[in-house]
């Protein structure tokens, strides 16, 4: 008897839940946000939070998804037309793809409409990365997370070999070398060499400063001597990387600098080291250095990785959307999501603030990275043309194949796929 | 009279069979449909272009050294994984036969793997196999063995993965067989052994050839749920290195949802689903011998 | 001489099962470890086998984000599947069992549910998600145990299958003389007949729905209404893994199940004494 109730009970509640939808009260406008995950969902909570208090009419739905997840979830619903996002947060790389359909709102034609003007607080050109066709077409985002790639590196180690600053890839070596030869403990070079996006983003740095470049008018160059000069360097650097490289993550990077393993690492992002000068999570407070990366033939280049916030057209809230898409990317705001969860601001202002640039003292770097940084190519085959880069890149540190033979078959490959 | 008799009960078993059919029906028919038809086509899903190609994709894909890889990858850790956990599921469940003290609660210890979020286990398995502070080099060093690459040696990677699955799945194996063991008489050992049967002719004259429908049905689904192995390897090794850990799941995720190329994506699908179709004919053939 | 041997057999046995619990206990123990320690120690460069300074925080921290409304979410998606798998596969199983259908469609329709199974899953949810935002099933619970049928379903009916087909003929045919309806043979005969069996089945595919993943991200998008599954996921993050939380989310997580299976533990191992032969 007592176990027909308890199956009944849950059945019944079982029932009351299943059917049980979204509610949707009288007046009030529900944005849906299709964000990230870790930092930035703390950031986009706080920011919503703050917004649905001086606007206690408009509420909000953050999913909270993975970069991966977030590409399919976006292109799953926009392509359904299900109208189900009112705010989409796009990676770079990925913005032109989605622009290529039509799928995000001209907010130069809502700035038009409502007479106003993009703030030229905002660097410009971070504004440009939300520009279709890239740099000097029409605005469908704005830069929300103004992530450039940075070098980190330990100045007591450095120091110790009379460094006071790291200025080319041939230092990043000496140091490297010397290091190793002491026998430390200490990890000379980190970097993410896994398979595909990561081993590329990681080695990139290395590439654009060697003087070589992924496409010239166009046309795959892969096949150029400087090209052949940086993967020959980053081979050459990679023998002081920890010999389980090829599975190391943004996480394994992080966790390694953080807790005092590794003494440079090629590529962080600040989106990642927020809590580098937290004594609760780090054991390297004031330890560490963030720079611009090092330049060799050429001056360094930073690599912009920004995510951008835009308006899907099938959006039923576009007005409601477009003036808090603005209010995230104001000043106030982003100082407060900076402060309380480090992800990198995109306004000149913000990176001037004392505080900020106390706690975060590689808010310099970022700032010039941004102001004169470069994307990353804009074209629909980028996913390919990193999976291709990256398998071969991977082969060549692996030993599979050599540094020349790897770039044959990347060039030849790439050519096939822009074909 | 007898007609209509004839007729209800045919209604009745119509009726009841109908429920099942509908709901597999409806999420089937329109997937695989839309699978079959994609993959004759040159299609970009987010441009929403399609162009007819025949049977293009089909050709190019099967030429293509990574598919090959994806391929043989696959098959290797289908088999590997699936025989390993149903053999090691009959050796624990042959240990446990019979009464001891404890015996309740070592079998819920051995089914708690199957209980984890499988991505929980790969985040743990990814901290074993970290090659500068994982606990297996940290083991092998004090026993003064060279450390070994779990996750980044070509030989060694899809070694590891398989190892996480035999981790999680065996006891699966073990539960079903344990269960089947526990429905064999008890009389007919005590006969075999007035007989004179050693314990080894008893398990693999009696014993096994009774439990071999459980084996069998056990195999089977171990088999299809490997084949479709995509998480291990995307939490674990992202496919590589240098390709080593790719499977035809990945593949087609990444032609798919990388890519957005959904006539490739679905002509691996459905190679992928003739070659699996195929190797469940085979069991279901043997499983399904007796109602012929 | 005798004697030695039942000793060394004891031993050898102990031995054995020994090795095998540490094997499969060692990866839970690091679990349990991991989620007592403080952020610093986790990523410490020589792990170390107990925690320093124990530390309750990383469950404090996984309540505090507000776990309940999707433990419960999980919990109702999960039986619900479950009870919608178990009722429908034993009334189809009874059917192909003891009905020879047209076309050779008892065969075909074995092996049709299989091929579902095969497919990649993210395959199966593009076209499935067209499906299901017709007919407005997209960020329901209904949806979830629609589509987790997917698993459940074919696991179910392959399984009680294997048990119904064990079943003697002659309880079904005494009860049809008394005149007996066929509605009524199969919930007052059969039934009980395969109860144990069906508990078994209802395990498994507890577990399955309860870790479901993929369609539970894509179908559903209102916090509100997301699975623990999804939830565990936002611990692994691109940049950094919250370890701590991550595995005292993931320990107690399983604990439901686990209960679950302890108080049906019984059952199970009697419940696959019928099948299949």
């Amino acid at each position: 008897m007592r176990r027909t109730c308890l199956v009944l009970v849950v059945l019944i509640l079982c029932a009351a839940a299943v059917f049980a939808g979204g509610k949707r009260e009288e007046g009030v406008t529900t944005l849906t946000i299709a964000g990230r995950d870790g930092a930035f969902g703390t950031a986009m909570d706080l920011a919503t939070q703050e917004y649905t208090r001086q606007n206690p009419n408009v509420r909000f739905e953050i999913l909270k998804l993975s970069g991966a997840e977030l590409m399919e979830q976006t292109v799953i619903e926009l392509r359904g037309g299900t109208g189900a996002f009112d705010v989409l947060l796009v990676d770079d790389p990925f913005l032109p793809r989605i622009q290529d359909a039509g799928w995000l709102v001209n907010l130069d034609d809502l700035y038009r409409e409502q007479g106003l003007e993009i703030d030229p607080d905002l660097v410009e050109n971070m504004v440009n990365v939300g520009r279709y066709p890239y740099p000097s077409g029409d605005l469908y985002a704005l830069p929300h997370v103004g992530n450039v790639a940075l070098f980190a590196y330990r100045h007591d180690i450095a120091s110790r070999y009379g460094y006071s600053a790291i200025d080319t890839w041939s230092d990043v070596l000496d140091i490297a070398r010397r290091i190793d030869a002491e026998g430390d403990d200490t990890v000379p070079v980190l970097f993410r060499g896994v398979q595909g996006n990561p081993i590329v983003t990681g080695f990139l740095p290395i590439f654009w400063a060697f003087g070589a470049d992924i496409l010239v008018d166009g046309k795959p160059a892969f096949d150029t001597p400087e090209a052949l000069a940086a993967v020959e360097f980053f081979l050459e650097l990679a023998e002081y990387a920890p010999a389980g490289v090829t599975a190391y993550q943004a996480t394994q990077v992080r966790d390694a600098l953080l807790s005092g393993a590794g003494a440079m690492a090629i590529e962080v992002w600040p989106g990642w080291i927020g809590d580098l000068e937290n004594p609760e999570q780090s054991d390297v407070v004031g330890k560490v250095s963030i720079a611009a990366h090092p330049g060799q033939v050429k001056g360094s280049s930073s690599m912009i990785g920004a995510w951008m916030v835009g308006i899907p057209r099938d959006s039923r809230n576009i007005d409601a959307a477009f003036d808090f898409i603005q209010y995230l990317t104001s000043a106030p705001v982003q100082e407060m999501m900076a402060d309380k969860t480090g992800i990198p601001p995109t306004r000149h202002s913000v990176h001037h603030i004392p505080r900020l640039q106390e706690k975060y003292p590689w808010y310099p770097a970022q700032l010039a990275g941004q102001i004169s940084g470069s994307v990353r190519p804009r074209t629909d085959y980028w996913p390919q043309i990193e999976t291709v880069f990256g398998d071969y890149l991977q082969r060549a540190l692996v030993g599979e194949v050599s540094a020349q033979e790897a770039l044959q078959q990347i060039q030849r490959r790439v050519t096939e796929v822009l074909r | 009279m007898r007609n209509t008799d004839r007729l209800a009960h045919n209604a009745f078993f119509y009726a009841i069979f109908a429920p099942a059919l509908i709901i597999i029906l409806f999420l089937t028919t329109y997937p695989i449909g839309t699978i079959l038809r994609d993959s004759f086509y040159e299609y970009d899903f987010i441009r929403g272009t399609r162009f007819f190609v025949g049977f293009d994709n089909y050709r190019h894909i099967i030429g293509e050294e990574l598919f090959q890889r994806s391929f043989q990858n696959t098959v290797i850790f289908t088999f590997a994984a699936s025989f390993l956990e149903v053999f090691l599921g009959v050796l624990i469940a042959f240990l446990l036969y019979g009464e001891f003290r404890g015996k309740r609660a070592a079998s819920l210890v051995i089914i708690f793997p199957m209980i984890i979020s499988t991505m929980v286990i790969c985040a743990i398995w990814q901290i074993f196999y970290h090659y500068e502070i994982g606990l297996f080099n940290y083991l092998l060093g004090l026993v003064g063995a060279g450390p070994v690459g779990w996750l980044t040696d070509r030989q060694m990677a899809l070694f590891s993965v398989i190892l996480v699955d035999i981790w999680q799945w065996t006891p699966f194996a073990f539960l079903i067989i344990q269960a089947g063991m526990g429905s064999i008489p008890r009389e007919l050992f005590e006969a075999a052994r007035i007989d004179g049967a050693r314990s080894s002719q008893i398990a693999f004259r009696i014993t096994l050839p009774i439990l071999s429908g459980q084996i069998l049905l056990v195999l089977m689904l171990r088999t299809l749920d490997t084949f479709r192995l995509f998480d291990k390897v995307y939490a674990l090794t992202g496919g590589g290195p240098a390709n080593s850990t790719q499977t035809l799941s990945f593949f087609i995720y990444r032609e798919g949802f990388s890519f957005f190329n959904f006539g490739r994506a679905s002509a691996a699908s459905v190679i992928t689903l003739f070659f699996v179709a195929f190797l469940a004919l085979f069991y279901v053939r043997k499983l399904l011998r007796e109602d012929d | 001489m005798y004697r030695f041997r039942f000793y060394l057999q004891r031993a050898l046995f102990w031995i054995a099962l020994v090795a095998f619990l540490v094997i499969i206990v060692a990866p839970i123990y690091w679990m349990v470890i991991t989620s007592l320690k403080n952020p610093r120690e986790v990523i410490s460069p020589i792990p170390t086998l107990f925690p320093h300074a124990p530390t309750l925080q990383n469950y404090g921290n996984v309540f505090s984000a507000g776990i309940w409304r999707n433990f419960y979410n999980t919990v109702v998606v999960a039986v619900s599947s479950t009870a919608t798998a178990i009722v429908l596969a034993f009334l189809a199983s009874y059917a192909l069992v003891r009905f020879r259908f047209p076309l050779k469609i008892n065969r075909l329709f074995l092996i049709w549910v299989l091929v579902v199974r095969i497919l990649p899953p993210i395959v199966l949810a593009v076209p499935l998600f067209t499906v299901f935002n017709q007919v407005r099933l997209i960020n329901t619970l209904a949806g979830l145990i629609i589509a987790f049928q997917i698993y459940t379903l074919p696991y179910s009916i392959w399984i009680i299958y294997g048990f119904l087909k064990s079943l003697p003929l002659e309880f079904e045919e005494a009860a049809m003389i008394d005149g007996a309806s066929p509605g009524r043979i199969l919930i007052c005969i059969v039934a009980p007949l395969v109860r144990t069996g069906v508990i078994a089945t209802s395990i498994f595919s507890l577990i399955l729905a309860w870790n479901e993943f993929l369609f539970a991200l894509l179908f559903v998008r209102t916090p509100r209404l997301l699975t623990l599954p999804v939830v565990i996921s936002r611990y692994i993050g691109e940049y950094s893994t919250q370890w701590g939380e991550l595995m005292a989310i993931g320990l107690m997580a399983s604990l439901p199940i686990l209960i679950f299976s302890n108080l049906v533990y019984r059952q199970l191992t009697q419940g696959f004494s019928m099948s299949l032969k």
